[in-house]
């Protein structure tokens, strides 16, 4: 930051908390006095200016001045001594007994550096050293012991308030632990019994600014013996070598910032101290003591007390970690159940949603979607498919990571309010974003009994003189919605099980695909082999049937002199029957070898593939006498010439063999303006009821008995249709039974 | 002679050799019940419903009997069985299925259909015979059919 170094001016006005430099306040707690000094000379460059009544020196007879002044040759060596330590923290605290103007004064030592100078703080010794240590050891031996025999988070809370304020003797010692959001709860209390219990109280997270936070995780204890205190100041305020104000994260005797110092008065507290629990290097709790009067805490119980919260801050690791074991352990056998669904079932979706476990045990969700191929797929309590869409949909223009995961979701996406019940906290994991797959997990709302302890939206009220006073405070609604619309946290442990689930998906999708492709290749296979029973069927099979017909055409020449008109009729039923089982074998083949004729594409004048198809079929028109009517002339269009003459043939001499009227007309044209081009072949034929409008197309199926309208194998239309579809096409049928057809279809794919 | 005049029998068959075959031992046998024909579904829903062509009930009688083809043009031999057995006027008729299609499926559907009889048309001549004459005398002689008459 770009400001002015000497603007320590900074106004705090109880809006401004989260802004405060507490770091460098420029002043300290009076209660010891604080020393900079310059190595390796040991000069002192600032003290606080409470040195007079501390020490019997006025600041300006310090400052300056080497430390000598203060203390003896042999502590000054034991100093030197400590400062070469590479952690000098270690040997805190340093007694040191400073010759004042009256007598010798034991002082409790300690330092630490701060941006390269020594920070030396002095606070008068009131215990006696060697009973001390007796104590130290007693007392955090017990305590550890106790703490040790816990099992749980709520009974290492529970005892290390009661040792706490066993050791120091607080009024009110209390277990303050953080959620994700820096909301607080007061976990466990210890109290004198006259005193109102704030166990379970809520504290919104801006009661405890970032920079407190941050100095809270920077330190393991902070004590303020007296609220009340007048604060010394340090002087010359800014460091003479640095011309910057004194860092003062690591002291003891940093003051305090005016908001805290509110917020204590309102609390009715005179005397404070807190012992910071850390997780994994982060602030997990704090361990708060209040007293109503002013109560200062020698060096050697709070080092006990400091010791205590490290203790207690790896337990709770340990602890809060169990805990979840059995959940974890529960939770990884899900995942292995999963799996194995997955690959056992044909759709993984199957396996993850149709089967015990399902998704939702995988992160302990009540509703689910999968979105997948377009097709969205639910389980359990969900908003509504709309409503997912329309998520999924600003999921997908919004979040950019794999796994996204929320317990407040209308916080983000505001709409999501109207589903509150069953979709507050969700975890939305993306397989494809690009091909839009994704697996949602919802939780309800868990509308929670809150008693929050402030109102983070207004932490200020005017009382009628005009001052500030920060509590009680009366307008909770507004922070008690914002808490309505949370569900249950996910706990990080879900949320890498819904991780891990991605990783399964894709590999059994890719192992689908696979398998598919192995499909694929046996399709193939035997596909060939039905070519070749074609082939047979064309070939073996007809060899036969040319006996058949041959040997009764034989006999119709041979023998006709002796077969009487049945005899001979007989035998040309026989050759009919013989014809007709070569069409049916012939149709067959040709069907079958269509789906792997070559397609030749090519620019094709519909006008001249028409005209062809006409002359092939000239006798048949005249004989019939049908009128043929192209009303205008046929685009020319991209398609294989020869496939699409069948077309037309198939359709137009179905056109002329199913017609019974005395005047016959067929129309050849297309749908001007459709996009892709309509063909159509109408005729003012027999017409087709509309219920055979879909079987006309299957193979083999006839409307008409084999004597009526010249008979037929059943297969024309089949391999017509086939023959679209092969250009991407469709074909359908429009009829009027008895007043005639109309079959339409496009050589391209729709838009 | 076996059977009844009084009894007409439909026979709803695609094939103009099969018929001819059915209506050889027919005469053979010395039917006596009159035979209809009908070549496909839809002509065959015509003539039980009076309709179209056979809309008069004096040349197109009730029949007492259906001989019943599966594959058949237009309406399907399977939709019509369905057809006539939900309907309350026609479901007392007896269908005996006449077939080559061997396929369980259809048995099966048949038969869910009430179907009073499935039988398989044999490919070798004199089985086919003997199975027309065991059936002809079971149905026309022995089984006592629905009256038909004043309907």
């Amino acid at each position: 930051m770009n400001t002015n170094k000497n603007d320590t001016a900074f106004t705090v006005d109880l809006t401004n908390c989260d802004k405060e430099p507490i770091h460098i306040p420029g002043f300290v707690q009076p209660h010891g006095v604080l020393l900079a000094i310059k190595e390796p000379e040991l000069t002192i460059l600032q003290v606080s200016n409470n040195t007079y009544n501390c020490l019997g020196f006025h600041p300006e007879e310090l400052l300056n001045q080497p430390l000598r002044k203060l203390l003896e040759s042999e502590q000054i060596d034991f100093l030197n001594d400590c400062l070469t330590q590479e952690d000098i923290q270690i040997v805190n605290p340093v007694e040191f007994t400073i010759k004042t103007f009256q007598e010798p004064i034991i002082f409790d030592g300690i330092i630490h550096r701060s941006n390269g100078v020594v920070i030396l703080e002095l606070e008068p010794a009131i215990l006696e050293k060697n009973n001390n240590y007796f104590r130290f050891y007693h007392l955090v031996k017990l305590a550890i012991g106790k703490l040790q025999s816990t099992k749980t988070v709520t009974e290492i809370s529970q005892i290390i308030v009661t040792e706490v304020r066993r050791i120091t003797g607080f009024d009110r010692v209390m277990f303050y632990r953080f959620d994700r959001d820096w909301n607080g709860i007061v976990i466990a209390e210890d109290k004198q019994e006259h005193l109102p219990s704030y166990l379970d109280l809520h504290y919104p997270a801006s009661d405890i600014p970032t920079p407190a936070r941050k100095l809270y995780s920077q330190n393991w204890l902070r004590l303020i013996p007296d609220a009340d205190y007048q604060a010394a100041a340090i002087v010359p305020t800014n460091n003479p070598l640095t011309d910057e104000p004194l860092d003062l994260s690591g002291s003891v005797l940093r003051s305090v910032s005016p908001c805290h110092i509110e917020y204590l008065h309102n609390m009715g507290v005179k005397a404070s101290m807190s012992i910071s629990i850390i997780k994994n290097n982060k602030l997990w709790g704090l361990i708060a003591c209040h007293h109503q009067t002013p109560k200062y805490v020698p060096y050697e119980i709070r080092h006990a007390c400091e010791f205590l919260g490290q203790v207690t801050s790896l337990e709770i690791a340990t602890k809060e970690d169990n805990e979840d074991s059995e959940s974890k352990i529960e939770i990884k056998s899900v995942l292995a159940k999963l799996v194995e669904y997955m690959s056992a079932e044909k759709s993984f979706i199957d396996g993850l949603i149709n089967k015990q476990p399902n998704i939702l045990n995988l992160v302990n969700a009540q509703g689910a979607a999968i979105c997948f191929n377009k097709e969205l797929y639910l389980l359990g309590n969900t908003p509504e498919k709309q409503d997912i869409q329309n998520l999924l949909l600003w999921i997908h223009n919004n979040i950019d990571e794999d796994i996204f995961y929320t317990d407040s979701l209308s916080q983000v996406y505001p709409e999501a309010e109207k589903f509150k019940d069953v979709a507050s906290g969700l975890i939305a994991l993306s397989i494809s974003k690009t091909q839009n797959k994704y697996v949602l997990w919802f939780r309800p709302e868990e509308v929670q009994t809150v008693n929050w302890g402030g109102n983070p939206n207004q932490p200020v009220e005017v009382s009628e003189n005009g001052g500030l006073h920060l509590s009680p405070r009366k307008s909770f609604e507004l922070w008690k919605e914002i808490v309505r619309l949370k569900s249950l946290p996910w706990k990080s442990y879900e949320v890498n099980a819904a991780a891990e689930l991605r990783g399964a998906i894709i590999t059994v999708v890719l192992r689908k695909i696979d398998e598919l492709a192995k499909l694929n290749t046996e399709l193939e296979r035997s596909n060939k082999e039905l070519d070749a029973f074609a082939y047979i069927a064309s070939h073996d099979l007809k060899e036969p049937l040319r006996g058949i017909h041959n040997y009764s055409n034989f006999l119709i020449e041979d023998y006709s002199e002796n077969l009487d008109e049945e005899g001979k009729d007989k035998l040309r039923t026989l050759i009919r029957l013989t014809q007709r089982m070569e069409d049916l074998i012939d149709s067959l083949l040709q069907f079958s070898r269509l789906g792997r004729v070559d397609m030749s594409m090519q620019p094709t004048d519909l006008n001249a593939v028409v005209h062809r198809i006409l002359d092939l079929l000239s006798a048949r028109i005249e004989e019939t006498g049908v009128e043929i009517r192209i009303p205008r002339q046929l685009p020319i269009v991209y398609c294989d010439r020869i496939q699409v003459g069948e077309v037309f043939s198939n359709l137009i001499s179905n056109a002329i063999k199913y017609n019974d009227k005395t005047e016959k007309w067929i129309e050849i044209g297309y749908i001007e303006a459709s996009d892709p081009v309509i063909f159509y072949v109408r005729d003012n034929g027999i017409g087709i009821r509309e219920k055979h409008f879909d079987v006309i197309f299957r193979i083999f199926k006839r409307l008409h008995g084999p004597s009526k309208y010249g008979g037929g194998t059943g297969a024309g239309l089949t391999i017509t249709k086939k023959i679209v579809e092969r250009h991407d096409g469709k074909i359908w049928v429009e009829s009027n039974y008895g007043e005639g057809s109309t079959f339409y279809f496009t050589l391209q794919k729709d838009n | 002679m076996i059977g009844n005049s009084a009894q007409p029998i439909l026979v709803i068959e695609d094939s103009d050799e099969d018929f001819e075959a059915l209506r050889r031992v027919m005469y053979r046998q010395q039917v006596l019940n009159p035979i209809f024909r009908c070549t496909d579904g839809d002509e065959a829903l015509d003539y039980l419903y009076h309709t179209g062509a056979y809309s008069d009930p004096q040349t197109s009688p009730r029949p007492s009997l259906i001989l019943l083809d599966l594959n058949l043009p237009g309406t399907d031999g399977r939709e019509l069985l369905q057809q006539v057995k939900q309907d309350e006027n026609l479901k007392n008729i007896p269908v005996i299925v006449f077939t080559t299609s061997a396929n369980p499926r259809d048995i099966e559907i048949c038969y869910r259909n009430s179907v009073a009889s499935y039988i398989l048309k044999p490919i070798d001549i004199n089985r086919l015979k003997q199975t027309l004459q065991s059936f002809l005398t079971y149905w026309l002689d022995i089984v006592v059919l629905p009256d038909t008459v004043g309907r």
